[in-house]
C-alpha cells in the first residue's frame, strides 16, 4: 500500500505542547455565533442540554404551583377548569418529557466521552441534531399554551377523549406532533449512546469498568429505540384519527381505547425506567467518591440495572389493573410489578453498605446523593403498594399515585441530578458551586418536599382523585392541601437556591483544579473545564478507579492517563472492541456542521405545517431536511476509517 | 433500631389514620366496609405497614450510616485516603432476602385478596348497569321483566347486605367508577362491558367519583349510593318504576319542559323523551344536582336551568331562553317530581 | 301596641341605616344572625344566581350580583330597601314580582332575617 495514512501507526507519547496545541487549534470550535450554531462538541451540547432541562423544569415548576395555589383551598378560583387541565398536562409533560430524561441525556452527553475516554460521541452531529430537534418539539408543544391551547388530557392522554370529537381543538394535535418529533430526537440520541459505548471507549475500558452511570444511560437508551416506536405509532395513530377521520380509536367504527393504553404505557413503563435508572447512576458514581471507597457491589448494581429495565418491560399493564383485564393475567403483571422491587433492592443496599464501610464526607453533593436513598425507598415502596392488584383498584388515580411518582421523579431524578450538578460543576466551569450555600439549598429542598410530598399520601388514602381542578370543603382535604402547597413553595425556593448558586459561582466561585473531589474516574485526569479535544494522548484503562490505583493498590497494570496514543491528523478518536476496549480503528470525527441545524429547522417547518395543514409548508421541511442530510451523509475522504494494526 | 419497637408503633398510627368517621372524608377508602373493600382495606394497611417499616428501618441505617464515621471538614478532601473495606456484598446478600422475604408475603396475600374479592359469594338478585357520561352517572334497573326496569341518574340506590352486580357502559369517553367505601375502582370504556359488584354491610349513604380523568368537569361527576334496608329498597324502587303525574296546575310548566327540556331529558308520564340527559322522572326523589355540583334545593335548581355554564362551566347541558314567568313554571313542575 | 314598636324600629333603623350608613355592626345584629345567614345562604344556593361575596362558589350570572346590596337603594326593581321589605322580597319573591325568575325559597320568616343580616354587610 502506497497510502501511508493506511499504514501509519500512532505513536504512543507523552504530549508535548505544541502537539497539545494543535489539537486544540483541530479541535475548538469557531468563536461567534456561526461557532454556537454548528458546534458538534459534546460538551458544549451537554451543557445545552442541561440548561434547556432546567428552563423546562421551571416552566413546569410555575405550571406546579399554580395548581397548587388552586388546590390550597376548597373552591378556590386560580385556574378555572380549562386552564387547569392545560396546566397538569404541560406540567407532567414538561417534567416527564421536557426536563427529566433531557437533563440526564445533558450528563450523559458530557460526561461519556470524558469517562470512557474518548474525544467525543461516536457520532458527534447526530448529537448536535438529538438537541437541536429536542429544543424545537419543547418550543412546538410550549407553542400550545402561548395561543391557549396546550395539550389538556394529562400526559398519558387518553382516548377517546383526545378524539376529535370530544377535544376539537388543536390542543391534542400539538401534543401528538409534538411527541412524534420529540420521539425523533430520543432515538437518534439513544443511537449514538448505544454505539457509542459499542465503539469509543479508551483501551482498556473494559465493560467490566464502566461507571454505573454508563450502564444506567446505556440501559435506557437501549430501552428507548425499543420503546419510542410504540408511543409514536400511537400518537400518529391518534393524529391520523383527528385529521383524516381514521378509525383507530374511533368506538363506533370498531376502534378500540384499550389500545392507545397498551400501546402508551408500553412505552411509558420503561420511560419512567428511563427517567431514573441514569440517575442512580450519577448516584452510583458519586457516592464513592464522598465515602472514600469503591461502590459495594459493582457487579450486582450494574446487573440490577439491566435486569429492572428488562423486568420493566414486563409491568405496563399495572398502570391498567382497572380496565376489566381477566383477574390471571393481572395476577401475572401485579406479580411482575412486586418482583421489580428485588433490583431496586440491590441497589439501595449497595449505597448503604457504601456509607456504613466508608467515610462519608458531608459535601452538599454527598447530601443529595444520600438523601435520595430515603426518597429513593418511600418511591419504591408506595410503587410496590400500587403494584398490589386489589390495593392498586383504590390507590390507582388518586394523589397516592401522585405522591408516588413524585418521590419517584423528584426523589430519583431531581435530587441525584442537583447533586450531580455540584459533584460536576467544577468539571463543567472549572470552578466551585459555593458548599455553604450549597447546604442551604440542600435542607430547603430536601424539607420542601418532604412538605409538600409525604402528606400527599394520606390525602391519596383519603380519597382525593387526580386532576380535579377544585373540591369542596366537606371532603376533608384541605389542611393537607394546604401543608402541600406550602411545602411546593419551600421546595421552589430551594430550586431557586441553586439557581442562584450557579449564577453567582460561574463568577466568583473557588477555581476547582482538575480533580477538586479527589475523585477516582477518568474525567477528573483532565483539565476543569476539559479542552476541546478531552483528552491530549488517549489514556489507557486498567481498572474501574484509575486516579485511586495507587492508593487502593489493587491492579498490577496501572492505567495510563499522561502516556498514550498520539492522534492529530485531524479530529481522530480510537475505535475498541466493544467487550473488551482493545483499540481496532481510527476514528476520523466530523468538524462543526450547520447540517444538523438545518434538518432541524427543516423537520420544524414539516411538523408546523402538518400542524396547520399548509400543506406546501410540510413539504418545503420535507424537501430543507432531504437537502440538509444529503450535504451531511455526502462521502469525504476525510471521515475514511483507518484500520490500526498493533498499537 | 428495633423493629419490634417501630412496627407497633407503626400499626397503631396506621388504625389511627383508619379511623375518622366516614362523614369526614367521604371519598377515603381506610373506613372501606362490607365483603369487597374490607379484605381489601386490611391488605393496604398491612402493606403500609411494612413500607413504613421498610422506609424507618432504611433510613435509620442511612443516617446512623453518615453519622458513625462522617468527616464535616471538606476542606481538604484529599486528607481522607480511598480505602476499601471488606463485606459489603454481606450487606446485599442479607437486604435482599429480608426484602425478598416480605415481598413474597406481599404477594401471597394479594392473591388470596385477589381471589376472595373476585366475586361475590353468593349468587346476586340485583343488576344495576351504570353509564358514565360527561359528567353524570346514569343507573339502569336492569329486570327479566321489561315493564320492571327503569333508569335513574346520580343516585344509585341498592340493597343493604346483598351483593350488587353493576355492569359498566362507557357512554362517550373513559370513566371510572369508584365507591371507595364499597369497592376500588373499575374503568367504564366506550365499546366493551366491564363487571364488578359492591356490597354494602350497613345502610347508607356512600360518596362515588368518577375516578379517571375525563374532561374538564371530571371533578364534578360524583354520584351517591344509598344503601337501604329491603323493605325501604323496595318501596323506592317501587316508587321509581312510576310515572310522574302531571297535576293541572302544573300543565304550562310540563308543556314547557317537554318543548324546552324534552329532546334531551325524559319524565316518564309527559312527551318528554330524550335519552342523552339524565331521566328526571324522580327528580325530587334525589340529594344532588348535575353530578353532586350542588344540591338539590330549589335555589340551586332554578339557577342551574336557568345559567347551566355558571353551574358547572364546560357542562354539555346549554342555556335555554327562558323568561322568569317560564322559568318558574318549569322549576315548579319539576318540584312535583318526587 | 307591638305594630307601633315595630314600626318605632323600622323607622329608627331606617334613620340609622340612611344617617350613619346601613349596615352597622349593632344595626345588622338587630336584623338577625349574619353568619347564619351565610350559612343559609350557601345551602339555600343563592349562588347558582346570584355572586354573593363571602360565599363559596357564589359566582351565579343569572340574577344581580350581590356585592353592594346592602347600600342600594330599591331591591327587586320596586321595593325601597329596607330590612322588612328585604326579608319580605327573599321569603316571597313571587308575591312581590309575580313571574319573576327568582322562586320563592321557603325560607322561615327568622331565616329571612339572618340571611337579610348578612347581605347588609355586603357594601
Amino acid at each position: 500500500m502506497a497510502d501511508p495514512e493506511l499504514e501509519r501507526r500512532p505513536e504512543f507519547a507523552t504530549a508535548t505542547v505544541a502537539y497539545a496545541h494543535d489539537l486544540e487549534r483541530l479541535w475548538e470550535t469557531s468563536p461567534g455565533i456561526a461557532g454556537w450554531l454548528s458546534t458538534v462538541d459534546h460538551k458544549e451540547i451537554g451543557i445545552r442540554y442541561l440548561v434547556t432541562a432546567f428552563a423546562f423544569l421551571c416552566a413546569g415548576g410555575i405550571e406546579a404551583l399554580l395548581m397548587r395555589l388552586q388546590l390550597a383551598g376548597p373552591d378556590r378560583h386560580v385556574l378555572g377548569p380549562h386552564a387547569y387541565d392545560q396546566a397538569f398536562s404541560m406540567h407532567g409533560i414538561s417534567m416527564i418529557f421536557l426536563y427529566a430524561f433531557p437533563v440526564l441525556s445533558g450528563f450523559s452527553n458530557y460526561l461519556w466521552p470524558l469517562v470512557l475516554g474518548s474525544r467525543d460521541m461516536a457520532f458527534p452531529r447526530l448529537n448536535a441534531l438529538s438537541y437541536w430537534i429536542y429544543v424545537a418539539a419543547g418550543l412546538f408543544m410550549y407553542a400550545g399554551l402561548a395561543i391557549g391551547q396546550a395539550p389538556n388530557d394529562g400526559w398519558y392522554n387518553y382516548v377517546p377523549y383526545a378524539n376529535r370529537e370530544y377535544n376539537p381543538g388543536m390542543n391534542e394535535d400539538f401534543y401528538s406532533l409534538g411527541m412524534i418529533f420529540l420521539g425523533i430526537s430520543t432515538t437518534v440520541g439513544s443511537i449514538n449512546f448505544i454505539v457509542t459505548l459499542a465503539r469509543t471507549r479508551a483501551p482498556g475500558m473494559s465493560v467490566n469498568r464502566l461507571p454505573i452511570l454508563v450502564w444506567g444511560t446505556l440501559t435506557a437508551s437501549v430501552a428507548n429505540v425499543l420503546a419510542v416506536p410504540s408511543v409514536s405509532l400511537a400518537f400518529f395513530l391518534l393524529w391520523m384519527d383527528r385529521q383524516f377521520g381514521t378509525h383507530f380509536f374511533d368506538v363506533p367504527q370498531g376502534g378500540q381505547p384499550l389500545l392507545w393504553q397498551h400501546l402508551f404505557w408500553m412505552y411509558a413503563h420503561p420511560w419512567v425506567y428511563a427517567l431514573v435508572l441514569p440517575a442512580m447512576g450519577i448516584v452510583s458514581d458519586g457516592l464513592p467518591t464522598f465515602c472514600r471507597r469503591p461502590l459495594v457491589g459493582y457487579a450486582p448494581v450494574a446487573l440490577a440495572t439491566v435486569a429492572t429495565m428488562i423486568l420493566g418491560f414486563g409491568v405496563w399493564v399495572h398502570h391498567m389493573f382497572a380496565t376489566g383485564i381477566p383477574n390471571l393475567a393481572l395476577a401475572f403483571f401485579g406479580g411482575a410489578s412486586i418482583v421489580i422491587a428485588v433490583p431496586s433492592a440491590v441497589a439501595v443496599f449497595a449505597w448503604t453498605a457504601t456509607i456504613w464501610l466508608g467515610r462519608p464526607v458531608i459535601t452538599t453533593a454527598f447530601l443529595f446523593f444520600a438523601s435520595m436513598i430515603v426518597l429513593f425507598v418511600i418511591g419504591g415502596v408506595s410503587g410496590f403498594m400500587t403494584g398490589s392488584v386489589p390495593v392498586d383498584w383504590q390507590l390507582t388515580e388518586t394523589y397516592f399515585v401522585v405522591a408516588h411518582i413524585h418521590y419517584v421523579l423528584i426523589g430519583i431524578n431531581v435530587f441525584p441530578v442537583v447533586g450531580g450538578i455540584y459533584y460536576w460543576f467544577p468539571k463543567f466551569t472549572g470552578r466551585m458551586l459555593d458548599e455553604k450555600l450549597g447546604k442551604w439549598n440542600f435542607w430547603t429542598m430536601f424539607i420542601g418536599f418532604n412538605v409538600a410530598f409525604l402528606p400527599m399520601h394520606l390525602t391519596g388514602l383519603w380519597g382525593m382523585p387526580r386532576r380535579i381542578y377544585t373540591y369542596s370543603p366537606d371532603m376533608g382535604w384541605t389542611t393537607l392541601n394546604a401543608i402541600t402547597t406550602v411545602g411546593a413553595f419551600i421546595f421552589a425556593i430551594g430550586v431557586a437556591m441553586l439557581l442562584i448558586n450557579v449564577v453567582i459561582s460561574l463568577r466568583v466561585g473557588r477555581i476547582a483544579g482538575a480533580n477538586p473531589w479527589d475523585a477516582p474516574t477518568l474525567e477528573w485526569s483532565v483539565p476543569s473545564p476539559p479542552p476541546p479535544y478531552n483528552f491530549a494522548v488517549i489514556p489507557h484503562v486498567a481498572s474501574r478507579h484509575p486516579l485511586w490505583e495507587d492508593r487502593l493498590g489493587e491492579s498490577e497494570v496501572t492505567s495510563l492517563v499522561t502516556r498514550g496514543l498520539l492522534l492529530d491528523h485531524g479530529r481522530e478518536t480510537i475505535g475498541t472492541s466493544p467487550l473488551d476496549g482493545d483499540p481496532d480503528v481510527i476514528l476520523k470525527m466530523p468538524g462543526d456542521s450547520y447540517m444538523p441545524l438545518l434538518l432541524s429547522v427543516g423537520l420544524t417547518m414539516g411538523f408546523v405545517g402538518l400542524l396547520v395543514h399548509l400543506w406546501w409548508l410540510a413539504v418545503a421541511g420535507a424537501a430543507v431536511a432531504l437537502i440538509a442530510g444529503v450535504v451531511w451523509l455526502w462521502p469525504r475522504g476525510t471521515l475514511g476509517q483507518r484500520r490500526v494494526r498493533h498499537v | 433500631m428495633s423493629i419490634r419497637r417501630v412496627a407497633p408503633a407503626a400499626a397503631a398510627l396506621l388504625t389511627l389514620l383508619a379511623q375518622p368517621a366516614a362523614g369526614q372524608r367521604p371519598l377515603g377508602y381506610l373506613h372501606g366496609e362490607g365483603p369487597k373493600a374490607w379484605p381489601v382495606v386490611q391488605l393496604t394497611l398491612g402493606l403500609l405497614a411494612i413500607a413504613c417499616v421498610v422506609v424507618i428501618v432504611t433510613s435509620a441505617l442511612v443516617v446512623v450510616g453518615i453519622w458513625r464515621r462522617r468527616v464535616t471538614d471538606i476542606t481538604d478532601i484529599r486528607s481522607v485516603p480511598p480505602t476499601r473495606a471488606g463485606g459489603g456484598l454481606r450487606w446485599i446478600a442479607i437486604g435482599l432476602g429480608i426484602s425478598g422475604v416480605a415481598l413474597l408475603g406481599s404477594l401471597i396475600w394479594t392473591v388470596v385478596v385477589l381471589a376472595a374479592v373476585n366475586g361475590p359469594s353468593r349468587p346476586t338478585r340485583l343488576t344495576i348497569e351504570v353509564t358514565g357520561q360527561q359528567w353524570w352517572w346514569k343507573a339502569r334497573y336492569l329486570d327479566d321483566d321489561p315493564s320492571q326496569q327503569f333508569i335513574t341518574a346520580g343516585e344509585i340506590h341498592i340493597p343493604v347486605g346483598e351483593p350488587v352486580r353493576v355492569r359498566l357502559i362507557g357512554g362517550d369517553v373513559i370513566h371510572s367508577f369508584w365507591v371507595p367505601a364499597l369497592a376500588g375502582k373499575m374503568e367504564t370504556i366506550p365499546g366493551q362491558i366491564n363487571e364488578t359488584w359492591i356490597e354494602a354491610g350497613q345502610p347508607g349513604i356512600y360518596r362515588g367519583q368518577c375516578s379517571e380523568y375525563c374532561g374538564v368537569q371530571h371533578a364534578h361527576m360524583g354520584f351517591l349510593v344509598v344503601a337501604d334496608p329491603a323493605e325501604k329498597f323496595a318501596a323506592w324502587r317501587a316508587a321509581q318504576l312510576r310515572p310522574a303525574q302531571v297535576a293541572v296546575p302544573q300543565q304550562t310548566g310540563a308543556t314547557l319542559f317537554v318543548y324546552h327540556c324534552g329532546a334531551c331529558h325524559t319524565v316518564r308520564g309527559t312527551g318528554a323523551g330524550g335519552t342523552v340527559a339524565p331521566d328526571l322522572t324522580h327528580l325530587m326523589s334525589r340529594g344532588i344536582l348535575a353530578g353532586d355540583v350542588v344540591a338539590n334545593t330549589i335555589g340551586n335548581l332554578a339557577g342551574w336551568i336557568a345559567n347551566p355554564q355558571g353551574v358547572k362551566p364546560g357542562t354539555r347541558m346549554p342555556a335555554q331562553d327562558l323568561s322568569g314567568p317560564e322559568l318558574q313554571r318549569v322549576v315548579g313542575f319539576l318540584q312535583t317530581l318526587k | 301596641m307591638p305594630r307601633l314598636a315595630h314600626l318605632l324600629v323600622t323607622t329608627l333603623l331606617l334613620a340609622g341605616l340612611a344617617g350613619c350608613g346601613r349596615g352597622d355592626g349593632a344595626d345588622i345584629r338587630r336584623i338577625g344572625s349574619a353568619r347564619h345567614g351565610a350559612q343559609l345562604i350557601a345551602q339555600s344556593g343563592c349562588g347558582a344566581c346570584h355572586e354573593i361575596p363571602g360565599i363559596a362558589n357564589a359566582a351565579g350570572r343569572v340574577g344581580p350580583p350581590l356585592g353592594n346590596v346592602g347600600t342600594r337603594s330599591i331591591i327587586a326593581g320596586v321595593l325601597p330597601n329596607t330590612p322588612d321589605n328585604l326579608v319580605r322580597w327573599l321569603r316571597m319573591p313571587q308575591s312581590v314580582v309575580p313571574g319573576n325568575a327568582m322562586p320563592d325559597m321557603e325560607l322561615t320568616e327568622h331565616d329571612a332575617r339572618d340571611v337579610a343580616a348578612y347581605l347588609y354587610t355586603l357594601r
